[in-house]
């Protein structure tokens, strides 16, 4: 009949509205809303370069006395491997146990006295080691190089993105700049 | 309200559409702005809540730098956790594998939120708890790289709050909208009953107006309210009726005029006749003694003048029907003896074949009896051919007299006018038989007998065997206030 269409419609209508009203009262839970980069700041202490479930990742050793390290110290802590603590916590490290930094020839100009392992300027620095480098893993080598260009960007002797070369005992590998993006 | 108002109230009238209309009207547009509103203010108030928060969370942290060791240990962690716990809410730190949490409450971190900070960016989001809303803000606290950019740090720090007081100000705004919907729903209703009174007022008026218009008061008029359309339908109404009463009112002038003008001819012409009646009294005697010629036209105006006579005297009735001043003279008549005696007197008991039983006393007019049967009886002399047989049936609150003859009967035209004053059958008839008056006379008689719920009537008809049949049928107790009804 005519009378129920005219009556149904509206009817219809009201119920719908009136459910969508109720339906979208109170506090919704929400997708996840991104906002702006995550809260960033600065370090106190020495950071070195480990490997956490296979990524590299940045650590920060406590320093006692010198704020600014040189990238010698970082480096002779890298290769000295994680910490006890740090083991415990799943960080480990690829770098061989027995690597050591090795004086090497100082370039012309520089004083001469305890000879860095690490040397160069802003277009390129140059690690030295003892023993084999070229066996190293990608991994090992990022480390290196990044804990060594971090502490020499620190230290404003070169940009963190500077390539780093590294030479052993079987010759240079490739100068590479830090992975981490 | 009584049963009218009620009736009018019916299913889809126009007060129902009116109430319909306003109310939807009402209810549309509130819940569009009151929805609208709530909605705006809610996103307001939870996007302010939100980045107060957020930067609450952000203040605080910055605090926390320069950090110093990394991974830091678990008591770091929670010393950490309890630093950013408040009474607003506590806090959530993790770092790597290792969590410290400044509440005993179960862990709300979706993987999604997890996921995004991992990315590097603060975010959000509202989850539900037990049906309290609940605001996660997450951040990794990350290390300023000496390019400018940021080292993901892995240590991420959770911050989880409770909405309670923004859902009950919402909450608040809810209720304010259901009812601001409530008023306005109340409002519309209100508002459609005074337009419909005032629509249909006008219109039952209107109605009420044309319904006693109907019934004959023609001096019924509307009182005309405003300028709009209803009011130009009440002004018309008002004119159409004056002018219908106007012309009626000139109708029954003319038509009052008119019989009086016949009633006045009658009476004037009442004494002359019975002038003329003496003298052809006279005529008649000596009409014998008279030669040739004269004899006849002696007997011819003797004869006229009798017609004449009758026709004046039936005229004269005729009046009194039409002024309403005919009046019944009741008595308790025997009906067979009163038949008897209008059959005796006009010599007519030997060719009429009788059917009377005897006994039947009805409370009537006896000479307007006589006067319809006599007329009956004589019409059907005239114009049906003989025998003519009258009969009576009594009911206990009827009495019907059926005179019926022999004739070819009356032709449908002939049946439809047979009661027509001057009424003719037959155009080539001889203008001496009868005044033309005769069966109308009879036929205001019988509708003369009246009594509560009751009123006399003569009908014409044909008998199966092809004879014309008049019918009359009086109430057996007629009123005595019966003329006073016309």
């Amino acid at each position: 009949m005519s009378v129920r269409r005219v009556l149904v419609r509206p009817l219809l209508t009201g119920g719908l509205l009136l459910t969508l009203l109720v339906a979208g009262c109170g506090v919704r839970p929400s997708e996840v809303i991104t906002g702006r980069p995550a809260q960033s700041g600065a370090s106190q202490g020495i950071r070195l370069y480990l490997l956490w479930r296979g990524q590299v990742a940045v650590v920060v050793r406590p320093t006692k006395v010198n704020p600014s390290p040189s990238p010698e110290a970082s480096l002779a802590l890298l290769l000295a491997g994680p910490e006890e603590y740090e083991r415990r916590q799943g960080f480990t490290s690829e770098v061989p146990a027995g690597l050591r930094a090795v004086p090497s020839v100082p370039p012309a100009g520089t004083a001469p006295g305890s000879p860095p392992a690490v040397s160069g300027g802003a277009g390129g620095l140059t690690v030295t080691v003892t023993g084999p480098v070229r066996p190293l893993s990608t991994d090992a080598a990022d480390q290196i190089i990044c804990t060594v260009a971090d502490a020499a960007a620190q230290a404003g002797q070169a940009e963190y993105f500077v390539p780093v070369t590294i030479v052993g005992s079987d010759g240079a590998r490739p100068a590479l700049p830090c992975s981490i993006r | 309200m009584t049963p009218r108002r009620w009736a009018d109230a019916r299913a889809f009238g126009l007060r129902v559409r009116l109430l319909l209309a306003f109310v939807l009207l009402g209810v549309t547009t509130t819940a569009v702005v009151a929805s609208g509103s709530y909605f705006q203010a809610r996103t307001v108030i939870l996007q302010q809540a939100q980045d107060a928060a957020v930067m609450s969370l952000t203040d605080q942290l910055a605090q926390l730098y320069p950090l110093r060791q990394l991974p830091p240990t678990q008591e770091d962690l929670d010393t950490l956790a309890q630093r950013l716990s408040d009474r607003e809410g506590y806090a959530v730190v993790v770092c790597r594998d290792m969590r410290a949490q400044g509440s005993e409450a179960p862990d709300l971190l979706t993987p999604q939120l997890r996921q995004a900070v991992r990315d590097g960016v603060v975010a959000w989001q509202r989850v539900s708890v037990d049906g309290e809303p609940v605001l996660l803000i997450g951040t990794q606290l990350e290390l300023d790289r000496p390019d400018g950019a940021s080292l993901p740090s892995g240590l991420e720090v959770y911050s989880v709050r409770s909405l309670a007081p923004e859902q009950q100000s919402i909450d608040r705004l809810a209720t304010l909208a259901w009812l601001t919907g409530g008023l306005s729903l109340v409002l519309a209703v209100l508002l459609a009953l005074l337009a419909a009174q005032g629509v249909l007022r006008p219109v039952r008026e209107l109605g009420r107006a044309a319904r006693s218009l109907g019934e004959g008061r023609l001096t019924t008029r509307l009182s005309v309210r405003g300028a709009d359309e209803l009011a130009d339908v009440a002004r018309t109404f008002n004119n159409t009726a004056a002018t219908l009463e106007r012309q009626v009112g000139e109708l029954r002038r003319m038509e009052a005029d008119a019989r009086r003008f016949v009633a006045d001819v009658s009476h004037e012409l009442r004494t002359p006749l019975a002038a003329m009646t003496a003298v052809t009294d006279v005529l008649d005697e000596e009409a014998d003694r008279l030669p040739g010629d004269a004899g006849r036209a002696a007997r011819l105006v003797s004869q006229e003048t009798q017609s004449l006579t009758q026709l004046v005297n039936d005229l004269i009735e005729v009046s009194r029907f039409d002024s309403g001043t005919a009046r019944l003279a009741l008595d308790d008549v025997d009906v067979a003896a009163a038949v008897t005696a209008t059959l005796r007197l006009r010599g007519w008991t030997d060719r009429v074949r009788v059917d009377l039983p005897p006994g039947v006393v009805a409370r009537l007019d006896p000479r307007r009896l006589d006067v319809i049967v006599a007329n009956l009886v004589g019409n059907a002399f005239r114009h049906g051919a003989e025998p003519v047989s009258l009969r009576l049936r009594v009911e206990p609150d009827w009495l019907t007299i059926e005179v019926a003859d022999e004739g070819p009967g009356l032709r449908p035209e002939v049946l439809a006018h047979v009661f027509d004053r001057f009424y003719k059958a037959d155009t080539a008839r001889t203008r001496s038989e009868g005044s033309g008056l005769g069966l109308a006379i009879a036929w205001e008689n019988a509708r003369l007998h009246r009594a509560p719920g009751q009123q006399g009537s003569l009908t014409a008809g044909n008998a199966p065997n092809g004879g014309a049949v008049f019918t009359l049928r009086l109430p057996r107790v007629a009123a005595d206030d019966a003329g006073q009804a016309r």
